[in-house]
């Protein structure tokens, strides 16, 4: 992560996981409702079967990303432990963006099944 | 789902990243309680787990993982990093700066006199040359048409070809005529009271204003089909006169006045900044066919007015100009006489019509002149910038070695040049706005107003704006790509610095030296070209003669009373207490203005087959000589008895007189002054004049020529004309326009003066063009020459700092001072000499090019060039004074121990 910045390998692959990590999001804020970044990645790395590897480094900008797009809408508020936490919530214009995003992240999926197997 | 809809994420993204780019402080507040926040919760999480509240702090930092790279990536996403980047650059560059405020106020200061000295001329050249004019409608369709002569040129027209030319295009929507040169006229404010104000009107025909599409800001203007209603007296007055003489009197429409003698009805005003279409200034505009002298107005020889037109829609120029020059080739086949050899040109519309291209040469010099100097400047800034980046290599070599990108570096030093020329671009403008009024104010007094408009406008600012990004650009880049070469080690070792960046700075101190040394030369040509036109002896003395030209149709005076008149004039004139001696003539010599007429001479053929000798003609006053000190070579000069009705006499010139009867004494032979008819002379109307004295020859038109050898004098009371000049030689040179103007008034208070000058200045116009190049080109050279000398210095300066340590060894081993200074000496001339060289090689160049400029003068000047190369060897040498100095009072042992 200390040179990840200028070297161009560690962008290229930020940049592969961008679309997936936005819909990711998506998916966990529509599911289970408002959430903090920590409460996210928690969540996230339970609910998967592999540990996912979510560091904070890729989660915030998606996280910028989202709200100034208006798919998702922060506002601060209490956790249950009194503690001070910006809440992510999805927003009408995300679920739309959601249900575009899956239809065609499942079409790609499929097409990319098909010629992977097509080809074994 | 619509397309709006579908960009309205990335839309509301881009917006929401520019507010972040510009107004960081929130969204920054927020991002570190968002990151405290997340670290509490992490906390909490491993303090239940049992950790101890120290431990649980230190894992939760370690889960998290780099806070800080968190944070840039965040505002990566949430802003544009670019345009952080750019303010956080100048910001530090403003810094940079600021630490050292000796550097960033020379360097802004030498690229503030670059910048400013060619916004200046680029303003002064968009005037002269582009810019539109005011208050005309659709200025790009309208043409200048003037007179072709054999030679080429742009001349006028007369009236009567202009009414053929009106009637007969029909690719022009209108043609009209106006007097090129707005003429002085005597005004009085109310009917019946003498003129006793000298104003300047431009005559036009009365579709003039309508042809413009100018519009009055109050009455109305002259139009075409009211010419009758208008009557001969009406007339326009410019806004800028209205509001001087008049205070803006809405109530001046139908006020009578007297113009030369004449009363008239002011119409109307033009609109604010109306001049017609050129720089020439009038305050008023007056109908043509009632102000022009009717002989004037059917004379199809007298050539007196410049022809505009305006193209029919879908007419291209071309077009226009292929019909009026077959107008122009008709007209000279139906009147051989008065238009022999003469055509009809269009050209685009130009503030200077007929002058476009003398001017736009000079102005092309001049801008040439202060490109260089803003080369130099650009030079001199970037030796500076590369040695300071030299200064802060091992800064930059840590920024490199913990993994700062080479591009983002190049551009943080490029921010700090373009800051430093913003500043000089800034200084620049205002320079600029000072040097334009002062070059309209240091414009030669020419007989009639001139208004140049040189506000800087837009135009200005976008000018030098591009120059600025331009030259700093061009400046910095090279610096800046050298200072960001990653050669890391040897720079955090401070070893010495990369021989390819020395190379770099020798080459700008080269170019500013090679520059500085052209300009100079060029400058120095200049000053001998005028030296040698003021040098060789013009044949007669310009010093202490007051002029004063008169034109004596304006009161209305004939051949008859103007004759009594002007004998009176030259009475009076040499009463005068301080007059030593006057006199009255048509012609000024060096003025310009030369009369040319034909002549033959029994005995003599004319050369190459032409009909008659073409000689430089003067009608004068007796005391004409004496008055302007050109000996008599022998015989008389003219008395008052050789007046109208008296044989008819005439004074040539020793040229003249060489020339007809060479080895003969020339007094008492004659000469045959022609009249033209229409095949040639007309035997008829020939003159012939019997010589009565033989005077020294004299420049007749300008100092630049050489004598002329074809003069020839009659006696105005033998051939009168309207426009004289008064020339008085005062006891003690001193001026007396004023006595001579009351004098002029109290003969006839309805005849103003039309200029008034000093024979020096008046002859001097010609040279006017050569002393603006001398004075930009040698004052700014003499800025280059001190900013080399600062470049060389420079250079020396650092080398003895680099080599302080082998200087020491040097000594230590017996190295004398001699050739401790001998050293420095070699490097730093070393550079002034490959400058000067290169130098002189381009302004040899230049010389040739500027051959038309010089007057014939050699343009490889052995003293200027020789003389430029020891200034800049002088200019070496002292630059290299100082570090030489130093390094002779380097302390062996401490240098040995200096790291």
């Amino acid at each position: 992560m200390a040179s990840g910045r200028q070297s161009s390998k560690g962008q290229e692959s930020v940049e592969l996981l961008q679309g997936t990590l936005d819909l990711i999001v998506l998916r966990a804020l529509s599911t289970m409702g408002p959430q903090h970044a920590y409460g996210l990645t928690a969540r996230l790395e339970q609910v998967a079967d592999h540990p996912l590897e979510l560091n904070q480094g890729t989660l915030y900008p998606a996280l910028v990303r989202l709200e100034q797009q208006g798919l998702i809408k922060g506002t601060w508020q209490k956790t249950e432990s009194n503690r001070d936490a910006k809440y992510y919530a999805i927003t009408k214009a995300g679920l739309r963006g959601l249900e575009k995003q899956t239809a065609r992240w499942r079409r790609l999926a499929g097409l990319v099944d098909k010629l992977l197997l097509g080809a074994s | 789902m619509n397309l709006v809809q579908a960009f309205r994420p990335a839309v509301a993204r881009f917006f929401s990243r520019l507010r972040n780019a510009c107004l960081p402080g929130r969204a920054e507040a927020d991002l570190a309680r968002e990151t405290a926040a997340h670290l509490a919760l992490l906390e909490d999480d491993f303090h239940r787990r049992g950790m101890t509240l120290d431990d649980a702090r230190a894992a939760a930092r370690r889960a998290f993982g780099g806070v800080e790279q968190m944070k840039d990536r965040q505002r990566d996403a949430r802003s544009f990093a670019w345009l952080d980047d750019a303010r956080w650059d100048l910001r530090h560059a403003a810094r940079l700066l600021q630490r050292d405020p000796l550097f960033t106020l020379t360097a802004a200061l030498s690229l503030a006199i670059g910048i400013g000295a060619n916004t200046t001329i680029f303003t002064v050249a968009h005037a002269v040359l582009f810019r539109p004019p005011a208050g005309v409608a659709d200025p790009g369709q309208l043409v200048d048409i003037g007179t072709r002569q054999p030679g080429g040129g742009f001349g006028n027209s007369s009236y009567p070809n202009y009414l053929d030319l009106r009637a007969r295009a029909t690719t022009l929507d209108g043609v009209y005529a106006y007097s090129l040169f707005p003429r002085a006229m005597s005004l009085g404010a109310d009917p019946g009271t003498p003129g006793t104000e000298r104003i300047f009107g431009t005559l036009v025909t009365a579709n003039y204003f309508s042809v413009l599409g100018a519009v009055p800001l109050v009455g109305r203007l002259f139009s075409a089909d009211q010419a009758e209603s208008d009557g001969a007296d009406a007339v326009v007055l410019s806004h800028r006169f209205w509001t001087r003489r008049f205070n803006g009197d809405p109530g001046i429409v139908g006020r009578r006045m007297t113009l030369n003698d004449r009363s008239v009805t002011v119409i109307g005003v033009a609109a604010e900044g109306f001049q017609g279409t050129g720089i020439r200034a009038g305050d008023a505009w007056v109908a043509l066919t009632a102000a022009a002298a009717a002989s004037s107005l059917i004379d199809r020889a007298s050539a007196w007015l410049l022809l505009g037109g305006r193209l029919k829609p879908g007419v291209s120029a071309p077009q226009a100009a292929a019909e009026v020059d077959a107008i122009g080739r008709a007209l000279a086949l139906e009147y051989p006489d008065q238009n022999r050899g003469l055509g009809l040109r269009v050209q685009r519309l130009s503030p200077v019509p007929g002058s476009s291209a003398p001017v736009a040469v000079f102005l092309a010099l001049l801008m040439s002149i202060v490109a260089l100097v803003l080369v130099i400047a650009c030079a001199n800034v970037a030796g500076v910038l590369l040695a300071r980046a030299s200064a802060r290599r091992q800064e930059i070599a840590v920024r490199l070695a913990m993994g700062a990108g080479r591009s983002r570096l190049v551009r943080q030093l490029l921010a700090e040049t373009l800051m430093l020329f913003s500043l000089g671009g800034a200084a620049g403008l205002l320079l600029a706005r000072g040097l334009t009024s002062t070059t309209v104010a240091a414009l030669p007094a020419l007989p009639f107003p001139v208004n140049v408009s040189v506000a800087l406008d837009l135009r200005a600012v976008l000018f030098t704006a591009a120059l600025v990004c331009g030259a700093a650009l061009l400046s910095g880049l090279a610096p800046a790509l050298q200072a960001s070469k990653a050669d890391i080690v040897p720079a955090l070792k401070d070893d010495a610095q990369a021989p390819a960046r020395v190379r770099l700075r020798h080459a700008f101190v080269v170019a500013q030296v090679a520059f500085s040394i052209l300009l100079i030369v060029v400058a120095g040509l200049f000053v001998r070209a005028l030296q040698a036109a003021g040098a060789s002896d013009p044949g007669f003395d310009r010093r202490g003669v007051e002029l004063a030209s008169l034109d004596l149709s304006m009161a209305g005076y004939t051949g008859t009373t103007g004759l009594q008149f002007v004998r009176e004039l030259a009475e009076r004139v040499r009463a005068l207490p301080d007059v030593e001696a006057a006199s009255i003539a048509t012609s000024v010599p060096g003025g310009f203005e030369v009369q040319r007429r034909g002549v033959t001479v029994p005995g003599a053929t004319p050369p190459d087959g032409a009909r008659a000798f073409g000689v430089d003609w003067n009608n004068v006053e007796p005391g004409y000589f004496a008055a302007l000190r050109i000996p008599m070579v022998s015989g008389r000069d003219f008395t008052p008895a050789d007046r109208a009705g008296a044989p008819l006499v005439a004074i040539v010139g020793e040229g003249t007189a060489r020339r007809f009867w060479p080895g003969e004494d020339p007094v008492g032979k004659q000469i045959v002054q022609q009249e033209f008819g229409a095949r040639g002379p007309n035997p008829a109307a020939a003159k012939t004049l019997l010589v009565v004295g033989v005077a020294r020859d004299v420049k007749a038109s300008t100092l630049i020529d050489g004598l002329s050898s074809s003069l020839v004098y009659v006696p105005l009371q033998q051939q009168y004309l309207s426009r004289v000049t008064i020339l008085a030689r005062t006891t003690r040179g001193q001026r007396i326009a004023d006595e001579l103007r009351t004098l002029v008034v109290s003969l006839n208070r309805n005849l103003p003066i039309v200029t008034s000058a000093t024979l020096e200045d008046a002859s001097a116009i010609g040279l006017v063009p050569q002393q603006i190049v001398v004075s930009v080109a040698g004052g700014l050279g003499l800025i280059g020459a001190l900013l080399a000398a600062i470049g060389i210095y420079g250079v020396a300066a650092y080398a003895v700092t680099r080599r302080t340590r082998e200087i020491g060894i040097r000594m230590a081993l017996g190295a004398r001072r001699a050739d401790v200074v001998a050293m420095v000496l070699r490097q730093g001339v070393w550079l002034a000499v490959i400058g000067s060289a290169i130098g002189l090689i381009l302004a040899a160049g230049a010389s040739r090019a500027l051959v038309a400029f010089l007057f014939g003068i050699a343009p490889l000047d052995p003293v200027i060039f020789g003389g430029a190369a020891v200034l800049f060897a002088v200019v070496g040498l002292a630059a290299c004074y100082w570090p030489a100095r130093r390094a002779t009072r380097i302390d062996p042992l401490t240098a040995l121990r200096y790291e």
